[in-house]
């Protein structure tokens, strides 16, 4: 336990140390959420009956945690893999519970700050209003850390060296935001792209958080989005455990 | 003297290659053993399997009387090693990272102390990214030495290294032998292996073929010396063999010849009265004591740096 702890104190210093990390993870869905506000200022969406601003801001949430979950993560453990970080740790006797446990916690941590600034700086400056319970807010950003952390995590099985890690990051966190419908909707789509946008993850993590936001819904009016996200991690979860590569 | 590393019978297989083949041995307490060998000799995998990184085949090792295969957890912490490219967080600092690692086992020796061992005082606070090669390689020998390990694995610690920095490494393990550490060192420096080792093995194509301090074997080899040169001509091995004061012809690379011999001054002058003689042109002539470079090239008709 003092170890896990002391290992997560490490990687958040370490975060704080590198520009990258910090541009993508924090400054980068913060530039979207001022940018969106600042394009949109009180626009009215007459399709939907909302400000687009108050329609899209979930959705930069949503991007935010995947910027972490999948991009991060994945380039972030590829290229440590690579470089034999985790072979040199093997020698020694900390346990991998307390390395990957450690992971898990530190990016979760950096996505409820990610989803704090974002919140904080839409409902400040762009007067959204979060409808729902915060607690219920809280409950989906942690699933969806959950969701695309064991996604990045099972990526990192199949990416072998840190040049592939980044395109391959980039091909899925794009295809989650746009077909995920983060910043236009899913209905305007052609019918084969709507059909594989109801399977991804993306979308209805961004409609679980859009009930919440905008709607107000409790729990109960999600079940199915929140059932499907669950399947994900169930599937992402084993197979990640079961192909794991510490080397 | 107690027996600190016993390794019997070690054998790897890579599909139908067999990396490792069946090697044994066995290292004093205090010893600094070195294993010798080509690329692709089997040195690595067979630190490795005794590190605890590979999984052998077959055999046996036992490390300060403990069954590694059996308690690899209660070897963690009694060993420290040095992988041959050993790399860390970019952005930790010096002093950081040996803290992390001490913080890793039961005990630890300070991180101060470390650093004046691998003198990396000025540089404590440096991140890792930053240092130059042989300070990488001090650090990586500082995390090798955090938990005050009784045994010592060294991979190629000065492979890249300029002299300057080799030496350095050199100073740094010469001190460690006086604190009776055990220690396995890979190489395929021959200078350095004469210069650290207590003992060595030669290991090619995944056996032991000679294990003895370095003198006994340039010595049993019976080459102790060595005189090089050019030749033009296509068969001097058979050639020169039939000289009485010659011990062994070699063939190098580039149209080179080595006649390994007890005594040089008789052997060269006995070479060029047969040269004359027979009107043989021979160049480029080199004269030098054996080392255990020649030893290894005798035995396997290879350079060690091929």
């Amino acid at each position: 336990m003092k170890i896990l702890g002391r290992q997560i104190l490490l990687e958040n210093k370490l975060f704080l140390r590198s520009f990258e990390d910090i541009f993508w993870t924090l400054a980068f869905p913060t530039f979207f959420m001022v940018l969106y506000g600042l394009i949109y200022r009180d626009t009215v969406w007459e399709d939907f009956n909302m400000r687009a601003i108050d329609y899209t801001m979930p959705g930069i949430i949503i991007l935010a945690l995947m910027v972490t979950g999948i991009m991060a993560t994945v380039t972030g453990f590829v290229e440590d893999r690579q470089k034999g970080i985790y072979r040199r740790l093997s020698l020694t006797p900390v346990k991998r519970q307390a390395i990957i446990g450690s992971q898990i916690i530190y990016r979760y941590i950096i996505m409820l700050v990610q989803t704090i600034i974002i919140t904080v700086i839409a409902t400040l400056a762009f007067n959204v209003k979060i409808n729902g319970s915060y607690l219920l807010l809280w409950a989906i950003i942690t699933v969806g850390a959950l969701c695309f952390l064991s996604l990045g995590f099972l990526m990192t099985t199949f990416i072998k060296n840190a040049r592939t890690a980044t395109p391959i990051s980039m091909i899925v966190f794009f295809g989650l935001m746009f077909l995920g419908g983060l910043f236009f909707p899913n209905t305007i789509m052609p019918d084969f792209l709507n059909k594989i946008s109801l399977v991804l993850p993306s979308t209805h993590l961004n409609n679980a958080l859009r009930m919440v936001v905008i709607e107000g819904s409790g729990i109960k009016a999600m079940w199915k989005e929140l059932l499907i996200t669950g399947a994900w991690i169930v599937g992402c979860l084993g197979l990640s455990i079961k192909f794991f590569k510490w080397e | 003297m107690s027996v600190d590393i016993e390794v019997k019978n070690l054998t790897k297989k890579y599909g139908t290659l067999t990396a490792v083949d069946n090697i044994s041995f066995s290292i004093k307490n205090g010893e600094i053993f070195g294993l010798l060998g080509p690329n692709g000799a089997g040195k690595t995998t067979t630190v490795e399997m005794i590190e605890g990184l590979r999984k052998p085949d077959g055999g046996t090792i036992s490390i300060t009387g403990i069954d590694a295969l059996a308690r690899p957890e209660k070897i963690k912490e009694i060993i420290g090693v040095q992988l041959q490219s050993t790399s860390i967080y970019n952005k930790i600092r010096v002093k950081e990272a040996i803290d992390l690692f001490g913080s890793y086992y039961k005990k630890s020796i300070p991180s101060d102390k470390i650093l004046d061992i691998v003198s990396l005082n000025d540089k404590k606070n440096a991140y890792y990214a930053t240092l130059s090669g042989g300070q990488k390689q001090r650090l990586a020998l500082a995390l090798a030495l955090v938990n005050d390990p009784q045994v010592l694995f060294l991979d190629e610690p000065t492979t890249g290294l300029d002299p300057q920095a080799r030496r350095n490494v050199w100073g740094i393990i010469e001190n460690l032998k006086k604190e009776s550490k055990t220690i396995i060192l890979t190489t395929h420096y021959m200078e350095e292996a004469e210069k650290l080792c207590s003992r060595v093995a030669i290991i090619d194509m995944g056996k032991i073929i000679a294990t003895d301090t370095p003198e006994n074997l340039i010595i049993s080899s019976g080459l102790e010396s060595s005189i090089e040169f050019e030749c033009d001509e296509f068969d001097f091995e058979k050639l020169f063999n039939g000289l009485s004061s010659v011990g062994k012809v070699v063939k190098l690379d580039n149209g080179r010849c080595a006649i390994y011999a007890k005594n040089n001054a008789a052997t060269l002058k006995e070479l060029t009265d047969f040269t004359t003689e027979n009107n043989i042109n021979i160049k480029n002539i080199n004269t030098k004591s054996a080392t255990l470079e020649d030893v290894f090239l005798s035995m396997t008709g290879r350079k060690l740096r091929e």
